[in-house]
């Protein structure tokens, strides 16, 4: 099979099967807005905003670029914030200046913004 | 706004990558979130403010998930060793029998309990994400979630094991369960010899999570988590 068609028949997720390094045996204690996180990705779940395939479809939906740079929960509220744009319960504007507000409660510049 | 990452954040865990360790450093109050723990906040605090989601919910959910580990899952595996009744219910209907035990499937999923034997060796991964029995179990550790065991798991499961330092003889089958959003794994390891006269408590104490992934069996020497 071709380079492309590789590209055609696996969405970035869809790695099962495929050669890749020996294991290391890796943890971490979740930081405390991951956990959040993970707490809220079961709350729209519970509420059926955003159920589990969903999820995981919106991570794959940010492409491989962002899925290989970004951490697990990156990818999660990433793909939440897309999600909720698509579903039209959030407008990107207003999620951008909440988080103008969000950063503003500390003394300097909003990070990357 | 297009969500993208504009500031290096240094939690990385690349799932195209090589993995690594992630030390991290001590979180303040004072201390500047970074990009994404912003988003986070500000998604949850407009949800709430549009009524979508209830303002405790957040908080009820965490102390949910800390209350979900590994000694759960163990629990259940005691249970199943020394009551063949319960074990029949436990392989039939693994939820049911969970419940039995008053742990609820607060994520709706159904779990399948796959029981190993002289004769058949079970694994369970998540291809294509990090589908994991987290009533049971709690939340997976980030090996499972990264590409090597994903990959690997479900192509070369004996050289998965061997990693792990498990070695399966040759005339053992292993069956790997690949895990979706609605229907979990969770491995019935078997009982290690020696543990005869064992209460269920301290059977219990034998059994680890690495134990009911499947990588590693239990024996009476190696109770007590890796990591």
């Amino acid at each position: 099979m071709s380079q492309s068609q590789n590209l055609l028949t696996r969405l970035p997720n869809d790695i099962g099967g495929l050669p890749a390094e020996p294991i290391a045996r890796v943890d971490h204690a979740l930081e405390p807005w991951e956990k959040r996180c993970h707490a809220l990705a079961d709350v729209l779940d519970f509420h059926k905003i955003i159920n589990t395939e969903e999820k995981r479809r919106g991570v794959e939906a940010l492409g491989a670029e962002m899925v290989a740079k970004l951490s697990y929960y990156e990818r999660w509220i990433a793909a939440f914030a897309n999600i909720l744009f698509q579903k039209g319960l959030l407008a990107p504007t207003d999620l951008a200046r909440k988080m103008d507000e969000v950063a503003a409660r500390w003394p300097t510049d909003p990070a990357g913004q | 706004m297009a969500v993208q990452s504009q500031t290096p954040n240094p939690d990385h865990n690349h799932d195209n990558d090589h993995e690594h360790e992630h030390p991290h450093a001590e979180i303040s109050q004072s201390e500047r979130p970074g990009y994404y723990d912003i988003m986070e906040t500000a998604i949850r605090e407009l949800l709430v403010e549009r009524k979508l989601i209830g303002a405790d919910e957040i908080r009820r959910q965490i102390e949910v998930l800390d209350s979900r580990t590994p000694a759960l899952g163990a629990k259940v595996v005691a249970r199943a060793w020394r009551d063949a009744e319960f074990r029949a219910r436990l392989l039939a209907n693994g939820r049911a029998a969970c419940e039995e035990l008053g742990i609820s499937f607060y994520d709706d999923t159904q779990l399948i309990v796959l029981e190993n034997t002289e004769k058949v060796h079970n694994l369970i991964v998540c291809t294509l994400c990090s589908c994991y029995p987290r009533p049971v179990l709690g939340l997976p550790p980030d090996w499972y979630k990264l590409k090597p065991y994903r990959a690997r798991a479900v192509s070369e499961p004996r050289a998965v094991l061997a990693e792990f330092g498990t070695i399966i003889p040759d005339d053992v089958e292993i069956r790997v369960s690949d895990s979706t959003a609605v229907v979990r794994y969770l491995v019935l390891p078997k009982r290690p010899d020696g543990a005869e006269d064992y209460s269920e408590e301290q059977l219990a104490g034998l059994v680890t999570r690495d134990a009911m992934i499947g990588v590693i069996p239990v024996s009476i020497e190696a109770g007590g988590p890796p990591l």
